[in-house]
């Protein structure tokens, strides 16, 4: 049976694929509501595969598929998004997804992917685009929690770093960005897409 | 008697993922799932659902233009939005076109049972966390990247003053610093787009 770890924060949303994928003999060993339980559940099951909705809190879709991509050989990534544009599937390939699937899609599609993906079909083939991309992966998951509305001592919690080291990783994408605070940091972020359109003053499930 | 409750989402997904978690449920049966088509109204009147879970966001067009069109054909069905976010706004607009409130999609299934209840039992949700229409003023002006001083001015109040309705949009909002408040701006201004 193909074993499956789903991240989405809409908890609704969540259980209703879980519901689907249980119908159709899928077995979704853990789930979660933001991307670094996400990463933390898929490091622990390496599942099949990894479901990652693109706009997740803490950790989005996009990082969390680069990180399990290079450090979980045993689990091949399927992104899900509400947006199905050529940038955003491009960005799915670069990071290391093996599909792309949008919630447009009936849910036929979607078990399809997943059954196609487990046994061993890349369906997001490389091709010859680059995907142009400044900011390191430390500066992209600031970026993110910046983004929320988070100050630097609770992101230094989250991300187990020193207040120091994060100051220091803000003050170098303010730089890369060209900007002088926080919040033209945000809109500037948002204005080049390096953003998911987190949302600040929600709490994580 | 079970509650029969109707899926109305544009995102065929969503739609099948909530309508498998709902069928799932004691006393809930769901009897029809459609993508926010012109045509939904009339299949709904002769279907005459319970409850009409309703998504903001249809292709097209807006969620809020079917719930008038919905109560005016069918009055013993009500209607409950389901929104991507749950903007105290986006409820208040809801209430006022005829739906008994809105419901995040990031809520739990409890949570949704229970709106879909209250909304059958005709109850409207409650709403919480509305900003005042200055609150407003000064948080487009902070997401347009206005400092204190330039918003101050073009409100006509005190920098002191901006500064106060500052403290307090954060507050309302459980949001901590001023990037996050560009943030929610933004947000709240691409979902206005929608309604």
């Amino acid at each position: 049976m193909t074993r499956v770890v789903l991240g989405d924060d809409h908890a609704l949303v969540r259980a209703g694929i879980r519901a689907l994928l249980d119908a159709a003999g899928i077995d979704v060993v853990s789930e979660a509501g933001d991307g670094r339980e996400f990463l933390h559940a898929v490091r622990a099951e390496k599942p099949d595969i990894a479901l990652a909705d693109l706009s997740m809190p803490l950790l989005d879709g996009l990082e969390a598929t680069r990180q399990i991509s290079t450090t979980v050989s045993e689990t091949r990534v399927i992104v899900l998004s509400m947006y199905g544009d050529a940038e955003y599937v491009r960005g799915a390939r670069e990071a290391g997804a093996w599909g792309y699937v949008v919630k447009d899609d009936a849910a036929r599609r979607l078990i399809d992917v997943i059954e196609r993906v487990a046994a061993g079909e890349n369906c997001l083939p490389a091709d010859t685009g680059s995907f142009d991309d400044p900011l390191t992966p430390r500066e992209r998951e600031v970026l993110q929690l910046i983004v929320e509305g988070r100050k630097s001592d609770e992101i230094a919690t989250i991300m187990n770093r020193s207040v120091h080291t994060v100051r220091n990783h803000r003050a170098r994408l303010m730089r890369k960005l060209a900007v002088n605070t926080a919040a033209d940091l945000v809109r500037v972020a948002e204005e080049r897409g390096l953003t998911r359109l987190a949302a600040p003053g929600r709490k994580t499930s | 008697m079970a509650l029969r409750i109707w899926i109305v989402d544009d995102h065929a997904l969503v739609r099948e993922a909530l309508g498998s978690l709902l069928a799932a449920q004691d006393g809930i049966d769901v009897v029809g799932a459609t993508s926010g088509e012109n045509q939904d109204v009339a299949r709904i009147e002769a279907e005459a659902p319970d409850v009409v879970l309703l998504d903001i966001a249809l292709a097209g067009s807006s969620g809020f233009e079917l719930i008038p069109r919905i109560r005016a054909r069918s009055p013993e069905t009500r209607v409950l939005m389901l929104s991507m976010h749950a903007e105290a706004e986006f409820a208040e607009t809801a209430i006022e076109r005829g739906a008994q409130g809105l419901v995040s999609k990031a809520a739990s299934v409890e949570e949704l049972i229970g709106a879909i209840r209250s909304a059958a039992a005709g109850a409207t949700l409650p709403v919480s966390g509305l900003l005042t229409p200055r609150e407003r003023d000064v948080l487009d002006a902070i997401t347009a990247g206005l400092r204190d001083d330039e918003i101050a001015e073009r409100l006509a109040i005190r920098v002191k003053t901006v500064d106060g309705h500052c403290q307090r949009l954060m507050r309302k909002l459980g949001i901590h610093t001023r990037a996050g408040l560009v943030a929610y701006g933004q947000r709240l201004q691409s979902q206005q787009d929608l309604a």
